[in-house]
């Protein structure tokens, strides 16, 4: 059931071999540490640290499935 | 280090469940219950609808103070506004959510579980006399529990799913994005729940109004972000309440994620058991999470309880929890999904249509099954919902 359409690599939580271009990042003026993007991430790479959200830069594979569902759009992608 | 029997972690209504059916079902254990935030039941993240049944399994709501408002009717709203009164009965409850898992804490508490607040669990880890050591932050610096078995009842968030290795993760199409004012000064039947359905409006969801009061409601909607136009979900909202109602006067806000997905294929490991929103219990047609979480934690509270008096916490053994939640409702959660995912298929053009059918019914006469039968007779583009029912 997991595997929908986001297809096989939904499951890995392998970062791919070549870096991604860009990653996502949290602004923590928007924010409203919800955690809605917390199970979205495929490597896990977010988290809440004391309430506050983090995105783990060196796990982040950049594919952007938070970016969207975020209900006050607080994250976004930016250069790796 | 704090030794325990059972550390529940999260208080809202799944995790205070837990704690209250793990010490009534075995009160020589130790239960206590961790929130991060500094109160139970603060901030509300929660359009706060209840049905009725469902509810009094766990407590009464007839005068209760955490009883916002009894409903007696839903009124479906068609993409052009054309509106449908369904049933006509005592179906449902706004609750006050603060106060109403702020009660719950309390039976915890009173049944001899100890809640402690401001207190976040920030990993943790087994040791090898197979208990879980629980890293805890809070204002006063860092602590840790050691427990025989953790109850998981930390939200849509779930770290502790993760730190469990339970695949806890939701594909983007089975989120709901959503947002909600508490809005005052608004006018409606105070004893109906609106929902409106609209690709247009909420795009793969829908919005709602749930009567808080008199002229006071809590206004929002969820959508699923992949069918949306680039807004996000408060967008989509400022949208739908300027059309709706431009007048009234936001007095509250909140934004949060719905899974409407179907329960993670495992809930449990050894020593760790997953409730509520963390194990995707929510009703995925419906968005409805209370009930169920609560009817996971007390099924979580009883099976830690009886396994640790056993002596047995294996993930084999705390797996009857995942089979006895499959037959109260998980399994039901499978079908509904399937129906969500055909449901998607249908476009505004025929929810307009369905309106004025089921409007032709006499409204005493308009149960959900006739409504349902007609619909197939009428609608052929149903046909397929129907089939994907009974498959």
């Amino acid at each position: 059931m997991l595997d929908g359409p986001d297809g096989g690599g939904y499951r890995s939580r392998m970062r791919p071999a070549r870096p991604p271009s860009e990653i996502a990042v949290v602004d923590l003026q928007v924010c409203d540490r919800c955690g809605l993007c917390l199970p979205l991430c495929p490597p896990e790479a977010i988290h809440l640290d004391l309430a506050d959200l983090v995105v783990d830069g060196t796990t982040c594979t950049g594919c952007r499935k938070c970016v969207a569902p975020c209900p006050v759009g607080a994250l976004s992608m930016v250069a790796a | 280090m704090r030794d325990t029997d059972v550390l529940v972690i999260g208080g809202g209504p799944g995790g205070a469940v837990a704690a209250w059916e793990a010490k009534r079902a075995a009160p020589e254990l130790d239960v206590v219950l961790v929130e991060r935030d500094a109160r139970v039941g603060v901030p509300v993240r929660c359009a706060e609808g209840v049905g009725d049944a469902g509810l009094r399994e766990f407590a009464d709501p007839d005068g209760a103070p955490w009883v916002a408002r009894k409903i007696r009717r839903i009124i479906f709203i068609a993409p052009d506004d054309t509106e449908v009164t369904v049933a006509e009965r005592d179906v449902a409850w706004i609750l006050d959510r603060t106060r109403f898992d702020a009660f719950l804490a309390a039976q915890a508490s009173a049944a001899g579980a100890e809640v402690v607040v401001g207190t976040e669990a920030a990993g943790m880890s087994r040791g090898t006399d197979g208990r879980w050591n629980v890293r805890v932050r809070h204002a006063g610096g860092d602590g840790s529990y050691r427990a025989r078995v953790v109850v998981g009842a930390d939200g849509v968030e779930t770290m502790v799913g993760r730190w469990a290795g339970l695949d806890t993760r939701v594909p983007a199409r089975d989120m709901e994005s959503c947002a909600q004012y508490v809005v005052s000064g608004i006018d409606f039947d105070p004893d109906a729940i609106y929902l409106q359905f609209s690709d247009r409006l909420a795009p793969g969801g829908y919005a709602w109004v749930f009567p808080k009061g008199v002229g006071v409601a809590n206004v929002g909607l969820g959508l699923v972000a992949l069918k949306a136009d680039g807004r996000n979900a408060r967008q989509y909202l400022d949208a739908w309440l300027a059309r709706r109602y431009p007048r009234g006067t936001k007095t509250g806000y909140t934004v949060g994620g719905v899974i409407v997905h179907t329960t993670i294929k495992q809930t449990y490991t050894d020593g760790v058991l997953v409730v509520g929103d963390a194990a995707h219990m929510i009703n995925p047609l419906s968005g409805g999470g209370i009930v169920n979480a609560m009817k996971a934690g007390r099924l979580a509270g009883r099976t830690a309880a009886a396994a640790i008096c056993a002596g047995d916490t294996s993930a084999r053994r705390l797996s009857v929890y995942h089979s006895a939640w499959m037959e109260l409702l998980g399994d039901d959660h499978l079908t509904y999904y399937r129906i969500k995912h055909a449901l998607e298929d249908l476009d505004d053009g025929f929810f307009n249509s369905l309106a004025r059918t089921v409007n032709a019914i006499p409204r005493a006469k308009r149960t959900l099954g006739r409504i349902f039968a007609h619909a197939l007779v009428r609608h052929p583009q149903m046909i397929p919902v129907a089939a994907r029912f009974f498959i």
